[in-house]
């Protein structure tokens, strides 16, 4: 059996164009919490998606409780004693808290009596009061969480992965959290802590290994490290001429918001420098997407008020803000940004049509300039403009989505994860483009999980933690650790 | 269960519910009227006027729980009666004539499952053109003329009386009530289907066979139409290819107004069974008051359209309030 | 090279295999029935084709908008009946205009319901306009009491609403006329106006059209009014084909439609399509029809190969990608 319930060693996976993982290696200790700790993107879901078998590995071995592991699929996974908590909960939420812990289970407890009874002989042995009755849509977040860990138990589980346990959670619960994290680990089960947030894994923690990258950067146990030094570990990346050298063209204010609050939102204040890069930090789901989409009219919002260069502007909806200048490239590039079965030139210029239409008639001639114009000048790899947007790669679809907006020359892009998903090389592209549009004069807000990408193309950075904008740095006169503690609060 | 919970969770259903909610208003609207709507008579009356449509009913909202939907099923309401009433016609018993007609039934719902499975889209408009086609094999086998049936004794099954006074429709629709809602509640399948359509995902994931679960739903919703056409044809003594024409989306409109979503998930047999009662009682209050069937048709498309679109714009202000 | 032009052959056949099967049955009937390609057949062809091309059309703007529209079968039974009656008030073109005026504000009405309430899925929109449909025929039968309105053809007065049905100029019917030239400007109005490009975006994404700056809620009501006006155009050259108006003249048409834009290859996934394409789709079906006929197929035995061919398109369209 030995003393390692988890080995992983060499694992690799490569993804069109990315490593994500470089020969991972680590060693989880049975009756332990073994925290993982890294940036967005450095490879920690990566590594989770392997062990609980929704991504294949491209090489490397697995070993699980003494057994070498090939192909698995989620099932397989947690029939084996692995289970993995997600921070979207695998639920049913039209369900009740008894069958979600034992769903697809049905037969083994003797229907609902037996299911129900089961449930709450493990709720109990962790000490959770909840009604197994309940359906668990009426639950709060960290009751969900709650009978995710139940469900890991009820599978017997030896090894619990927790991605991101803490990021909907108040304190008082996060107590309740460690609380059950020490039980689970005195039975003996070994939990991988994921997180961001420090303070956590300092305080949970046996051993922490750092990713960085798709590499493993340091393991050794928590003790031994100092918070700073593992910020430092986590974001200190210096690969050359990875962002253009920043641009510096900062001038008199374009945009002010005034006390902005919508549900999720707490009173957001700031304004935008013509020649700005303004960048958002904050973690997933502190608030940042809702900033700008509350400021773009896309989400309703109350009471607040915006000024463009100094007047008051109402923006209700896109349209509003689009004729106020703005543009927004959204996160969710396929739900939200491409028009997929449009043509690349269709997706091009569809800001653009209003200005083409005299009469109701779209000038069609004019509208194949622009799409050329734009094609040409971002170096749109298309093989013609009527080509379907879906062939073409995520990179190129990003920037038929930023030529969509050049080409109305918005005095202000916000961009929203505008890197997420595309290779090195067109990263860099959209860096220069950035640069352009505030050469010429623009604004932009810029919202970016990678922060070394926000830190090197910004002139000024907010930090968003739950709803509040916590704090406002110059990136070349602060360092990327300080910025990090005030994003995650 | 507490009782709080209990009490929570009748509130919930209430709130929740429009069609609870349609039944209360019709009834103390009732109230205001001098008729016959307050007797024992009537409401056994109406329950046996709904029977048909229930039943066919009770098959829909197990396909619609799965993240389904069968509008179908108005042809196939159809095709059973005729197929039994055919094959007794030639000298089938009856019993045998009727396991057959199911048969047809489940085998329509086969192949409306073999269409939908496989494919993430929604199955409305392609199980509408099975209605269409089903109608129209309907009418090639009856060449579109109500057909007779010739054997007396097929007509007793829907219209004996049991204990003489309770009709053998609502006894079928009690049992076959009680069937479907221990079949959906306390059975591993009926479970299934509800993490089906509550997560697909998450079903897979925790090892449901999602693929023949959801396929073994739309055929007992065939089956369970063709059922109701056998049903049917007995009580008017013959079967036709009109009696299946607006079954379809009145059925599944009733699940809906009951409270099971066409989202998956949620509702249940007892849900369907109020939804679908709700319609009967709309047309019970209006006959009673002396309106005709045009005013009930136009009634029904106003309470369609009222309970579908409140259930939108409900849902609409939710997504909106981010 | 070449084995590109081979493999995007192969790609497109597959993409238009229902097409394809189409016309190989019509080639095929052409050779064993000689009369199909006959004039006398052809002509006859052309007179009994209307109104589908209008409801089609309509139904093509709605689908590529991404949505579905049933209430074309309320909408053409109400106009025909209003145009019908309304023909001694008002006088013949009065009844014209009528009708279709009362269908664009019937379309109108569907739309802004729909986007009143927020529905946004395929189920919603499909309830609420089967439930508009029903309070649309319910009007039409309290109107006529479902008897049957006639236009004397004998009289004199009524020749020019009785010629846009059955008139020709010449050899070509004055119906064609008057479908081409709308034909044409709806088919400009979607190629080149910014409206008709603003329906195949929202079609193609809503989220990304409305964050785009675009109003999707107008231009579903766009999308309805126009099919509305199409079914209310539609229903007045019926009327004036059949010199009859009944409450029931509009079913079957929404199934009809459905079918032949599909055929035509427009996906009911939405975002893109054309009419022409749908038109091409209007003439194959009415073609596999007649061939139908001529091969002595039964009328009932052709719903079920309708509904067949619809079932097999949209299941071919779901199957095709993007």
């Amino acid at each position: 059996m030995g003393e390692n319930i988890l080995v992983v060693k060499d694992v690799c996976k490569y993804f069109p164009g990315v490593t994500a993982l470089d020969n991972v290696s680590i060693e989880v200790p049975r009756g332990i919490v073994y925290g993982i700790v890294g940036e967005n993107g450095a490879g920690k879901s990566t590594l989770m998606k392997i062990l609980s078998g929704v991504y294949e590995k491209d090489g490397g071995t697995v070993v699980f409780n003494g057994e070498t592991i090939e192909h698995t699929t989620p099932i397989q996974a947690l029939q084996r004693g692995l289970s993995i908590i997600y921070q979207e909960f695998n639920l049913v939420n039209s369900m009740t808290v008894g069958e979600n812990i034992f769903l697809g289970r049905f037969k083994e407890n003797r229907g609902m009596r037996g299911t129900h009874k089961k449930a709450r002989e493990l709720l109990d042995s962790i000490g959770s009061t909840i009604n197994t009755y309940t359906m668990v849509g009426d639950l709060s977040a960290s009751e969900m969480q709650m009978v995710e860990i139940t469900k890991a138990l009820s599978f017997d589980s030896k090894l619990i992965i927790m991605d991101e346990p803490s990021s909907s959670l108040t304190s008082e619960e996060l107590k309740r959290l460690g609380i059950i994290i020490n039980q689970l680990r005195d039975k003996g089960i070994s939990i991988i802590y994921i997180s961001h947030k420090l303070d956590e894994i300092f305080e949970y923690c046996d051993i922490v290994t750092i990713l960085r990258d798709g590499r493993v950067i340091d393991t050794k146990p928590v003790g031994e490290y100092t918070r700073n030094e593992m910020i430092a570990k986590m974001v200190g990346r210096t690969i050359e001429n990875e962002f253009p050298p920043r641009a510096h063209f900062v001038a008199e204010p374009l945009l002010e918001v005034r006390n902005l609050n919508t549900k999720k939102l707490k009173d957001i204040n700031f304004t935008l420098h013509r020649g700005e890069i303004l960048g958002l930090v904050g973690l997933v789901g502190a608030g940042r997407t809702e900033i700008i989409r509350a400021l773009y009219g896309a989400d309703k919002a109350r009471g607040h008020k915006i000024f463009l260069r100094g007047k008051p502007v109402n923006i209700r909806n896109p349209k509003q803000a689009m004729r106020a200048g703005m543009g927004l490239v959204p996160e969710d590039r396929k739900h939200e940004g491409l028009i997929l079965p449009f043509s690349v030139e269709g997706n091009i210029t569809m800001a653009s049509l209003e200005a083409l239409t005299k009469y109701g008639i779209v000038n069609r001639a004019a509208e194949r300039d622009i799409a050329k114009r734009q094609i040409d000048s971002l170096s749109i790899k298309t093989p013609t403009q009527t080509t379907k947007m879906i062939s073409l790669s995520g990179g190129n679809q990003q920037k038929c989505i930023v030529g969509r907006w050049l080409e109305i020359e918005p005095d202000i892009l916000i961009l929203d994860e505008p890197t997420r998903g595309i290779d090195v090389g067109a990263k860099y592209e959209i860096y220069l483009l950035m640069n352009k549009i505030v050469e010429s004069g623009g604004a932009i807000i810029m919202i970016s999980s990678e922060l070394p990408e926000v830190l090197n193309m910004s002139n000024r950075v907010l930090t968003i933690c739950e709803g509040r904008i916590t704090g406002e740095f110059k990136p070349e006169e602060s360092s990327a650790e300080e910025i990090m503690e005030r994003a995650i609060g | 269960m507490n009782i709080k919970i209990a009490s929570q969770r009748v509130w919930g259903t209430i709130s929740k519910q429009g069609a609870v909610l349609a039944i209360l208003v019709l009834m103390i609207m009732m109230l205001f009227f001098k008729t016959n709507f307050y007797t024992a008579y009537n409401w056994l009356d109406m329950l046996r006027s709904a029977a048909i449509l229930e039943i066919v009913a009770f098959g829909v909202t197990v396909a619609v729980i799965c993240g389904g939907c069968d509008l179908s099923v108005g042809g196939t309401l159809s095709f059973g009666g005729i197929a039994a009433i055919l094959l007794i016609n030639i000298g089938f018993p009856i019993w045998l004539a009727i396991i057959i007609a199911v048969l047809g039934g489940a085998f329509v719902g086969f192949i409306n499952g073999f269409l939908v499975v496989h494919q993430k889209t929604e199955p409305f408009i392609i199980t509408l053109g099975m209605g269409m086609l089903l109608k129209g094999v309907c009418q090639v086998l009856t060449d579109a003329h109500p057909l007779p049936s010739k054997v007396p004794a097929f007509m007793e099954i829907s219209n004996s009386k049991f204990f003489a006074s309770i009709p053998s429709l609502v006894v079928y629709m009690v049992i076959l009530f009680a069937a479907f809602h221990y079949l959906m509640r306390y059975t591993s399948f009926g479970r299934n289907c509800y993490a089906i359509g509550g997560n697909y995902e998450v079903a897979e994931y925790s090892g449901i066979k999602v693929i023949p679960t959801k396929w073994a739903a739309f055929i007992i919703s065939g089956a369970t139409a063709a059922l109701a056409g056998v049903l049917l044809a007995s009580r008017m003594n013959t079967g036709s290819s009109v009696y299946g024409d607006n079954t379809g989306m009145l059925v599944n409109c009733g699940v809906v107004i009951g409270g099971t979503s066409f989202a998956g998930g949620v509702g249940g047999i007892r849900e369907s069974f109020i939804g679908l009662f709700v319609i009967q009682i709309l047309i019970n209050c209006m006959s009673m008051l002396g309106l005709d069937s045009y005013y009930q048709k136009l009634f029904e498309g106003i309470l369609i359209v009222t309970i579908i679109g409140l259930d939108c714009f409900f849902r609409m202000r939710k997504r909106e309030s981010v | 090279m070449k084995r590109d032009i081979s493999a995007r052959f192969t790609r497109s056949l597959r993409n238009n295999l229902v097409l394809v099967g189409i016309i190989a049955l019509i080639v095929v009937t052409a050779i064993i029935e000689p009369k199909f390609i006959s004039s006398a057949n052809l002509t006859n062809v052309m007179r009994q084709l209307w109104p589908l091309p209008f409801i089609a059309l309509g139904m093509t703007f709605v689908i590529i908008g991404g949505f579905i529209d049933l209430s074309v079968v309320g909408m053409i039974s109400l106009s025909g009946v209003v145009a019908a009656s309304l023909i001694n008030p008002l006088g013949q073109v009065g009844a014209i205009l009528s009708g279709i005026l009362l269908g664009g504000m019937m379309g109108y009405l569907n739309g802004f319901v729909l986007t009143t309430v927020g529905a946004m899925i395929q189920a919603e929109v499909l309830f609420i306009t089967f439930g508009m449909s029903s309070i649309y025929t319910a009007i039409a039968l309290l109107l006529t009491n479902a008897e049957t309105l006639r236009i004397a053809r004998s009289t004199k007065p009524y020749n020019i609403f009785t010629a846009l049905g059955s008139g020709t100029v010449g050899m070509i019917p004055v119906v064609l006329i008057v479908f081409l030239v709308i034909l044409v400007i709806m088919h400009l109005f979607y190629k080149k106006t910014l409206a008709g490009r603003s329906i195949s975006l929202m079609g193609g994404n809503k989220e990304a059209a409305f964050l785009t700056g675009y109003n999707v809620k107008r231009s579903m009501r766009l999308v309805y009014t126009i099919s509305g006006i199409m079914s209310g155009m539609g229903a007045v050259s019926l009327v004036s084909r059949v010199t009859t108006a009944t409450a029931t003249s509009g079913i079957g048409y929404e199934t009809n439609a459905i079918l032949c834009v599909v055929v035509g290859g427009t996906s009911l996934k939405g975002g893109k399509g054309s009419v022409i394409r749908t038109m091409l789709g209007v003439l194959l079906v009415v073609l596999l029809g007649n061939c139908m006929n001529l091969l002595g197929l039964s009328t009932f035995m052709q719903t079920v190969m309708r509904g067949a061919v619809l079932v097999i398109a949209i299941w071919l369209d779901n199957r095709r990608e993007l």
